[in-house]
């Protein structure tokens, strides 16, 4: 093009944006508007969202409930407001002078459907936080939905899921997971056995209302073991009062003939209410692109393209009782978690088997090898509001009965055992966490509490991993968040913390010939008592200005060594290898630096989250060149890592009708010294893309909010490995989703389609429980699943 | 400022990457050579009961071995493949009452690429007769591993 084109062009639009400016000065006045929005109690309401109708301007409230519109002109205004869990209010305001108001609002769960509400309390949240913090309702879930919560989750850049089947999966943020990341509902940390490769994460994803993934160390506001992130369920919307209503969802996958219901009811008096849910999943064999797999040279035919014995159930439900007013708000939740589900039969963990049971007979059947978890929760989460003082308490209670079967067989000294219970883990745990946050003094917000928890974990079965073991910690912290002006926030805190565990000893159940002949019962596991104290802290500063978020933060944390890391010693028959324990192990640390910036302009927006951390002490399961009873033998270890990596999130609004968005997430693992000084680290997910285009066509009559669109995911080649992993080609997937609501009568029905891996595509995903025996990923699934709400 | 930031950090980035990626990693398995003619026991042996016998293996690495083990359990149960794409044929399904078990670790000299692992072992007289396993698994000094499962029978002679 020419140059004189251009300028001429430059010159063109400069002159009508001259012309449209002056139109829009001419003669006219122009006025602050200021105010504050509170809830029913008056108590100010953060991040709601208020939006001038017709005029494309919208804010949000600050930390004191309090908004402001600079420049508006004189004349009537239409204001809408709005907030996650409560009602969405219009008011028409006429200004001639400054103006200031007051506005209430009263609470109502059915706005949380609203997808917009929570939109700006989330956009609130996330540049407040110098964390870098991502915040999904259950809209996401009910449209990206898979098999378990974390693969629906895995769609967020920086999370993933390290999957067993299609039923279970585990948490993995930015490549840690297991012991590394936590998750908590409603602040109080879910306590099972996170350890185990093949242990999935016992939350039923149709309870979640809201969920917060903070990426990175969240020591200082969530303990030991936020080492690698945290995933925070947040079940606490309150229904309206005098409301009856509830939900009835209804889910089918066709891949492994699941289908699943799950029903939800609540009541509301004046001041009194309950919640309670119930949940039923039952599925088959899963199926892969494949008719058969060849592992090593042992090589398995697969009747129908399934996965024997990889069927599954799950059972949960839940009742709330709830009671606020207006300085007090506490509810008690009871919930039940039940599942089952096989283990792929020809392979359990490494070990290759030929059994007599017909697994052939029944697609739906759960024969051995399996597992049965049951987790039970009471939780008490309880806010008094005295002057201006907050003050929360959580207490909890939780059992998690962990049994594992698998068929009665003799392995290397050990003779058969008697039935077919291999492990069975019984953890009590109790928590007790009270926070209070300090009235808005001067710029600072103070918040200070205190947080403890006791497990208790006992151990059966004829297959030792891990000894039983009483561990208790408690931790104190002061943070202060800092408002320098409504473009700067700091925050800035720190935590002690003390813990300690307690281990039995324990001696195998059958004799061992030693070199002199003689037989004895072996020691596996000794009596050890340690005791871990550590400071954890961050600092952290956000830059907010219209259109531009800037984050820098800078944190310490740390966890405890695990029973498992600290007391193993033994033979992992699932794994084929021999696992031992360090007793001197440190308290791991990680330092991490985390950027965010934010970039948001008309109709697109970019966001860019860069990270790098640092381990003085990783705690990591090396594989030397040694053998004990014939079996490999794994060590724990203390090693330097040095990690590095981040996301990058695209958004674009082509037209009104159809949007883009593009993400990918990287993650860069080098340990720095050890005997593995130079490898990755194992579960490094490979860097990961996804690419979506989205039609959500204007629409009226009983088609509402409709969209259609088309996903694809790349992921690279794994090469980074270290033993006994192996390198995992690159793939991409092929996905359809569509989505409507149903507008009959006077309620909304919610209906969501998916079609995952179109093309049938045959893939290893690097950090599947499956991967080592090369089992393929899940083939082609129609995904449907169907929200019925009813009640007033 | 922007122009600086703008070629530092790749550059930074990518001294960060060489100067982590310049320590050669060893990311190959160790080899168990079956073809060999002098190997034994081969897919589908039989040894002999208060007898002993001697195995022999070849083991290579692109870089050094580390060590080696041995496992000779009974396959009564018939519970598993071998990893020949032979099969052998199998006596019938039986309960074991006295069946030999054998586990033991070797060492192999250190900075080896190649080793001929070879050692006896002996069959008591009272061991049950029937179908076994003989498991060779070798690591390499990086902790990569690999294993050979060879269906051998013990019998009278």
């Amino acid at each position: 093009m020419q140059p004189s084109n251009n300028y001429q062009r430059l010159r063109v639009v400069f002159t009508f944006y001259m012309l449209i400016g002056l139109i829009s000065l001419n003669g006219q006045n122009t006025f602050q508007l200021t105010g504050s929005i509170t809830d029913e109690y008056n108590h100010p309401l953060v991040g709601a969202a208020i939006l001038l109708q017709g005029e494309d301007k919208g804010t949000a409230t600050d930390r004191k409930g309090n908004f402001t519109f600079n420049i508006l002109t004189e004349g009537n205004h239409e204001l809408v407001i709005s907030f996650l869990g409560y009602k969405t209010q219009k008011q028409t305001i006429t200004l001639n002078k400054n103006k200031h108001i007051t506005i209430q609002l009263i609470s109502g769960e059915k706005e949380l459907d609203e997808i917009t509400v929570t939109e700006n309390a989330v956009n609130t949240r996330k540049a407040e936080s110098s964390m870098n913090v991502e915040v999904i309702d259950k809209n996401f879930v009910n449209s990206n939905l898979s098999g378990s919560l974390m693969q629906t989750l895995n769609r967020l850049p920086g999370i993933s899921s390290m999957d067993i089947g299609a039923g279970q999966s585990k948490p993995v943020i930015r490549g840690l997971g297991f012991s590394r990341v936590a998750v908590a509902e409603n602040s109080i940390k879910h306590e099972a056995q996170e350890w185990g490769a093949d242990h999935g994460l016992e939350i039923d994803q149709f309870t979640v209302e809201q969920i917060e993934v903070i990426k990175g160390p969240a020591s200082l506001m969530y303990g030991a073991n936020a080492i690698g992130g945290v995933i925070d369920l947040k079940e606490i919307s309150t229904p309206a009062k005098n409301s009856t209503g509830g939900s009835l969802l209804l889910n089918m996958h066709t891949n492994n003939n699941l289908l699943g219901v799950s029903a939800k009811f609540h009541k509301r008096f004046d001041k009194f209410y309950f919640k309670t849910h119930f949940t039923y999943t039952d599925y088959s064999d899963y199926r892969v692109p494949t008719d058969s797999i060849s592992y090593m040279s042992y090589y398995f035919r697969l009747k129908n393209n399934q996965l024997r014995n990889t069927a599954g159930m799950e059972r949960n439900g839940s009742i709330t009782l709830g009671y606020l007013n207006n300085n007090f708000a506490s509810h008690l939740t009871f919930s039940d978690n039940f599942s089952k589900s096989g283990f792929f039969a020809n392979a359990h963990g490494l070990e290759i088997r030929n059994s007599t049971i017909d697994y052939d007979r029944s697609d739906r059947d759960i024969d051995l090898p399996s597992q049965q978890v049951n987790h039970f929760k009471i939780l008490s989460n309880t806010i008094w509001m005295i002057k201006d003082y907050k003050l929360k308490t959580d207490l909890g209670f939780q059992n998690n009965y962990r049994q594992e079967f698998a068929e009665a067989i003799s392995h290397g000294y050990m003779p058969t055992p008697p039935d077919s219970l291999e492990r069975l883990y019984n953890k009590n745990t109790w928590t007790a966490n009270v926070k209070l946050e300090l009235p808005v003094h001067n710029i600072h917000h103070w918040t200070a509490g205190i947080n403890s928890e006791f497990q208790n974990n006992k151990i059966d079965g004829w297959g030792f991993i891990i000894p039983a073991f009483r561990s208790y910690s408690g931790g104190a912290f002061v943070y202060d968040n800092i408002h320098f002006s409504e473009k700067w926030i700091a925050n800035a805190g720190v935590r002690y913390d003390l813990g300690g565990i307690n281990t039995d000893a324990y001696y195998d159940w059958y004799n061992t010939r030693q070199d002199d002949g003689s037989e004895i019962e072996v020691q596996r596991a000794t009596q050890l008592h340690r005791t871990f104290g550590n400071f954890s802290w961050g600092i952290g500063a956000t830059r907010k200005t219209r259109d531009l978020i800037l984050k820098i933060n800078l944190g310490k944390s740390f966890r405890m060594p695990t029973a498992k890391e600290l007391a193993s010693n033994g033979i992992n028959y699932h794994m084929y290898r021999y696992e031992k324990g360090d007793t001197a192990l440190k308290a791991e640390e990680s330092y991490q630096l985390d950027v965010g910036l934010t970039l948001k302009k008309k109709n697109w927006n970019i966001e860019l989250s860069p990270f790098v951390n640092y381990f003085p002490n990783y705690i990591y399961l090396n594989p030397t060149s040694e053998y004990y009873e014939a079996q490999q033998i794994y060590y724990y270890n203390q090693s330097k890592v040095f990690r590095t990596g981040g996301e990058i999130a695209f958004n674009y609004d082509i037209t009104r009708d159809i949007n883009f968005s593009a993400d990918a997430e990287y993650i860069y693992s080098l340990q720095l010294s050890g005997e593995k000084k130079g490898y990755t680290l194992p579960f490094s997910p490979p860097l990961t893309s996804n690419v979506e285009i989205k039609y959500s066509p204007q629409s009226k009559g009983i088609f509402k909010n409709p969209t259609l669109g088309i996903n694809l995911k790349l992921v690279t080649a794994q090469n980074n490995i270290v033993p006994p992993e192996k390198k995992t080609a690159g793939y991409s997937l092929l996905g359809f989703n569509a989505g409507t609501n149903l507008k009959i009568g006077k309620q909304t029905t919610q209906l969501n389609m998916q079609l995952t891996n179109v093309l049938n595509t045959r893939y290893y995903d690097h950090t599947s429980f499956y991967r080592l025996i090369e089992v393929p990923g899940q083939g082609r699934n129609f995904i449907v699943t169907l929200q019925i709400p009813f009640g007033n | 400022m922007k122009k600086f930031l703008f070629t530092a950090i790749p550059i930074l980035l990518l001294i960060l990457t060489y100067g982590c990626d310049n320590t050669i990693k060893d990311e190959e398995v160790p080899v168990i050579d079956m073809t060999l003619d002098d190997v034994f026991p081969q897919y589908c042996d039989t040894v002999y009961r208060g007898e002993s016998f001697t195995f022999k293996f070849r083991f290579t690495d692109n870089v050094e071995l580390g060590s080696y083990s041995i496992e000779m359990h009974n396959n009564f149960d018939h519970h598993t493949h071998s990893t020949s794409i032979v099969e052998c044929e199998l006596d019938p399904i039986k309960t074991a009452d006295n069946p030999l078990l054998f586990l033991d670790e070797y060492s192999i000299p250190e900075g080896l690429q190649e080793y001929t692992a070879t050692a006896t072992i002996d069959i008591p007289y009272g061991v049950d007769t029937g179908d076994y396993h003989f498991m060779v698994r070798v690591t390499d000094a990086s902790g990569w591993q690999t294993y050979e499962g060879i269906s051998v029978k013990i019998e009278d002679r």
